[in-house]
């Protein structure tokens, strides 16, 4: 069942334009909204949340619109949403308790405690004000404040972008046993790939305001189907791909066939797709070692091909200026450069 | 302010613009382009014709530039010592470079004048110079929080001590130089020293006194050009006014405090560190110790003629300011109080919106300053001294909303400069809570203002206690002590006079400090 669905939505703020975006999200999903900056992701987020009004479109939760109807927008506390910001926005005045129960009265004391016992935050932080608690632990403090009101659906933007290293992993966890327990619709925005593998099992990547893939994790970073959410998830490398002679595309890594459909086209080179051949061998290129980084089965070497860096690995150690040949190991990989909305 | 009440707070405080800035300055430009039966712009020729007019204008800006030099010199070196070095005392005298800003500078110019011969232009160019200092040593304090300590540390290692110095000049340069423009805007609108000074002997006159004279004379005027004259001659100063105080918002907001940042190495000043408290001695003697000094020798017969000073004759002048001006007392007073709750209403919504949605608000904000007081005031007669309104011109509510309009900037500036140093997400956070607007903002947009707002507070009050100009034009006023303390000048009275003025000094320190000792913070939002 669709727990949330953004239909046509369109933002428009001077030169910055979102959509027109249509994201279909399951309940009891997990989906991470990823993208570079700029992409559109946390205005998204801010339009389901209500803090945002869109220019053109619907969001609607479980079938009810949120935006369009009789009574007008629908007030974010009256959505049903738990909203976890970036730095936390925690209130400096209020200590963590406070900060419960002020955004659900009807909690108790002893409900408020457990809340904060669900995130780790024992009852001696319960008096304690923002400027008193760490990092990790004013995240976990907005995480219990985000799920006091009891919501259906957890929003998170960029939730572990303000947290040590060591703490992402923990809070982490956290954030998707409590939406497990809950049986919580997750949506986290990020620009991270490790933040939005931790956290969700579905990815939507937006580029330009638009969604331009949208699936199971595991399925666009194995096999993305847009150059750019290869190079954005999976670090790939595109290549320019242009039409050449007898129907195929002419790439620096040579001549690949042309895919079925409308163009412009590149070839996608992932991680290790390279490997070093022999000098005589065909089907070879050229390129210039950039960096060589020892590793645990043998070395990581950066090198250029037509001014563009790829990654192989090598057994042996590479000198940085050495001239090496590489060759694609597996199929080429020909995708076009967005997928309009590609869905799965 | 995105809820329904805040959009009908917010329609509230722009009615209130519209009916006590907008509608009296609207009413003068109409005087001026109407002559009651067409279209007549003959007035504007008059802008800058005469001989004198030309004279006077120059007075005001050679007065303005030299009150302004002084005012950099003390408030400058005020805000340096104390927040940069190690003065002896300096944490405790840092905040104290606003208390001139609670004197009227009238009073300063009759303590002067008691003292010594007070007449020529460089003593009224002092004189104005100390009374508008705080500005500079307020915004200069800011610009030095402003600057990170890192940075100034970087400027020492890579070109040593004197280069860095220069460094963290230019980089406070910006305030240092908004604060001049205040202090210049204020001097060159300034009316009520000049006038006395008049009264000693001084023979030169300022433009704003000129725009008064000719406002006085207008009773006697028949024709369209004359009744428009003080209006037409005060455009010329009102566009100086616009444009410095315009220039000094937009340098001021170049400095912006952000969080948490290591504040500016103190730098020693070894055998200098005892001497160099003569600056804040001069500042804090002149400005304010001065000035109560002479109103308490007044209160206690200082100038009756070969009477010696008496305890008892102070406590003589006590009760007669008791029996005598009680009521006036009661009315600034009341009116301090008003304009400080009818500001705060109206300038948060304002404030809110320039910091949230509309920034040109700030620019907007800066008219009732821009325009000379007396200029604004005539403009409020304008529109209110009629039938339908009489009641209501000749009631102290009038007042209060001149002076609310009158110090609208200083409330919508400061106010939303401390808005854009809390992040939106801390007020967006609250869109979540299970509780409706009232309670959300009372609970959490309240507490994250307070600071500001109690500065505000203070700032307007001891403003309220103090302005003149409007008081001199508008009926209520009269019943101000202000008012009277000015009438002190032509009709004598010192002694009352004297005990008077302490009794509104303690009213004007009595606010801060309860301020400060209920919250326990510094009053800092003010710059």
């Amino acid at each position: 069942m669709t727990a949330i669905d953004v239909r046509e939505l369109v933002v428009a703020r001077g030169d910055f334009r979102l959509g027109p975006l249509s994201l279909a999200i399951a309940s009891g999903s997990r989906t991470a909204l990823i993208g570079p900056s700029g992409a559109g992701k946390t205005t998204l987020l801010r339009c389901i949340a209500g803090l945002d009004t869109p220019s053109g479109g619907d969001v609607a939760f479980d079938g009810a619109s949120l935006f369009v109807g009789a009574q007008g927008a629908i007030a974010p506390n009256r959505r049903g949403i738990g909203f976890v910001f970036q730095r936390g926005a925690l209130w400096p005045h209020m200590t963590a308790l406070e900060h419960l129960r002020f955004v659900a009265p009807d909690l108790s004391r002893e409900a408020a405690l457990a809340g904060l016992a669900r995130v780790g935050l024992d009852a001696a932080m319960a008096g304690r004000r923002p400027a008193a608690l760490s990092g990790g632990e004013g995240q976990r403090l907005a995480l219990a404040r985000a799920l006091a009101t009891g919501p259906r659906v957890l929003l998170l933007d960029e939730p572990l972008a303000s947290v040590d290293q060591d703490l992402r992993d923990e809070l982490a966890q956290l954030v998707r046993g409590l939406a497990e327990e809950d049986g919580l619709t997750l949506v986290v925005v990020t620009h991270e790939r490790e933040e939005a593998l931790a956290l969700a099992d579905e990815l939507a990547v937006l580029r330009g305001g638009r969604v331009i893939e949208h699936g199971p994790a595991l399925e666009l970073l194995q096999a993305p189907r847009t150059a750019h959410t290869a190079a954005f998830l999976s670090g790939a490398t595109c290549f320019a791909a242009v039409p050449g002679a007898n129907g195929s595309l002419q790439t620096p890594l040579g001549a690949v066939p042309r895919p079925v459909g409308e163009g412009p086209w590149s070839l996608v080179v992932l991680p290790d797709d390279l490997v070093a051949c022999e000098a005589d061998q065909e089907a070879c290129v050229s390129a210039r070692v950039l960096r060589c980084e020892p590793g645990l089965g043998g070395f990581r070497v950066y090198a250029y091909i037509a001014g563009r860096s790829v990654v192989f690995g090598s057994s042996a150690a590479r000198a940085v200026g050495e001239d090496v040949r590489l060759a694609l190991r597996a199929a080429p990989r020909v995708l076009g450069l967005d997928g309009e909305g590609a869905q799965r | 302010m995105s809820t329904r009440v805040g959009r009908l707070w917010l329609a509230v405080a722009t009615a209130f613009v519209v009916a006590f800035v907008g509608l009296p300055l609207g009413f003068m430009l109409r005087e001026v382009v109407w002559d009651g039966e067409a279209l007549n712009l003959g007035p504007l020729g008059e802008i800058l014709a005469e001989e004198h007019d030309r004279t006077r204008l120059l007075v005001s800006l050679a007065l303005g530039l030299g009150a302004t030099a002084c005012a950099v010199a003390l408030g400058l070196g005020y805000a340096f010592l104390t927040f940069r070095t190690d003065l002896p005392a300096g944490r405790a005298l840092a905040p104290l470079g606003v208390l001139p800003l609670v004197l009227p500078p009238i009073l300063v110019a009759m303590a002067f004048a008691d003292l010594v011969p007070t007449q020529g232009f460089a003593a009224c160019a002092l004189l104005l110079g100390l009374c508008n200092a705080p500005f500079v040593a307020v915004l200069a304090s800011r610009g030095l929080r402003a600057v990170r300590g890192e940075a100034y540390e970087a400027a020492l290692l890579a070109r040593g001590r004197g280069a860095a110095e220069r460094w963290l000049l230019r980089a406070i340069a910006p305030e240092v130089l908004a604060g001049a423009l205040f202090a210049f805007a204020l001097v060159i609108s300034e009316h009520g020293v000049p006038e006395f000074l008049t009264v000693k002997g001084k023979t030169w006159h300022t433009y704003a006194e000129g725009i008064f004279a000719k406002w006085t004379r207008r009773a006697t005027g028949v024709d369209h050009e004359a009744l428009a004259s003080p209006i037409v001659a005060a455009l010329p100063l009102v566009a100086i006014l616009a444009l410095a105080l315009f220039v000094a918002l937009r340098l001021r907001a170049r400095a912006t405090i952000e969080g948490d940042h290591r504040p500016l190495p103190v730098r020693a000043l070894g055998r200098w560190r005892w001497p160099a408290l003569a600056l804040p001695g001069i500042y804090l003697g002149a400005g304010v110790l001065l000035p109560i000094v002479v109103m308490a020798r007044w209160a206690a017969g200082s100038t009756d003629a070969g009477g010696a000073l008496s305890l008892e004759r102070f406590a003589a002048s006590f009760r007669l300011a008791g029996s005598e001006a009680a009521g006036d007392l009661g009315t600034t007073l009341a009116v301090g109080a008003g304009t400080t709750v009818v500001l705060l209403f109206v300038g948060l919504p304002l404030a809110w919106t320039a910091a949230r949605r509309w920034a040109r608000i700030d620019a907007l904000a800066i008219l009732p300053i821009a325009v000379p007081a007396i200029l604004l005031g005539i403009g409020l007669v304008r529109v209110y001294n009629r039938d339908l309104f009489f009641a209501f011109y000749d009631h102290g509510a009038l007042l209060v909303a001149a002076y609310a309009a009158r110090f609208l900037p200083f409330c919508v500036l400061t106010l939303s400069s401390a808005v854009r140093r809390v992040p939106a997400e801390l007020e967006e956070a609250a869109s979540f809570a299970q509780r409706g607007p009232f309670v959300r903002s009372l609970r959490v947009h309240l507490p994250l203002y307070a600071p500001a707002l109690v500065s505000v507070a203070c700032l307007v009050s001891v403003l309220a206690l103090r302005e003149l100009d409007l008081a001199v034009v508008l009926p209520a006023g009269n019943g101000t002590v202000v008012r009277r303390l000015s009438n002190i000048v032509h009709f004598g009275g010192e002694d009352m006079g004297g005990a008077l003025a302490l009794l509104l000094l303690l009213a004007a320190l009595v606010v801060p400090l309860f301020a400060r000792i209920v919250s326990g913070r510094k009053l800092r939002s003010v710059s």
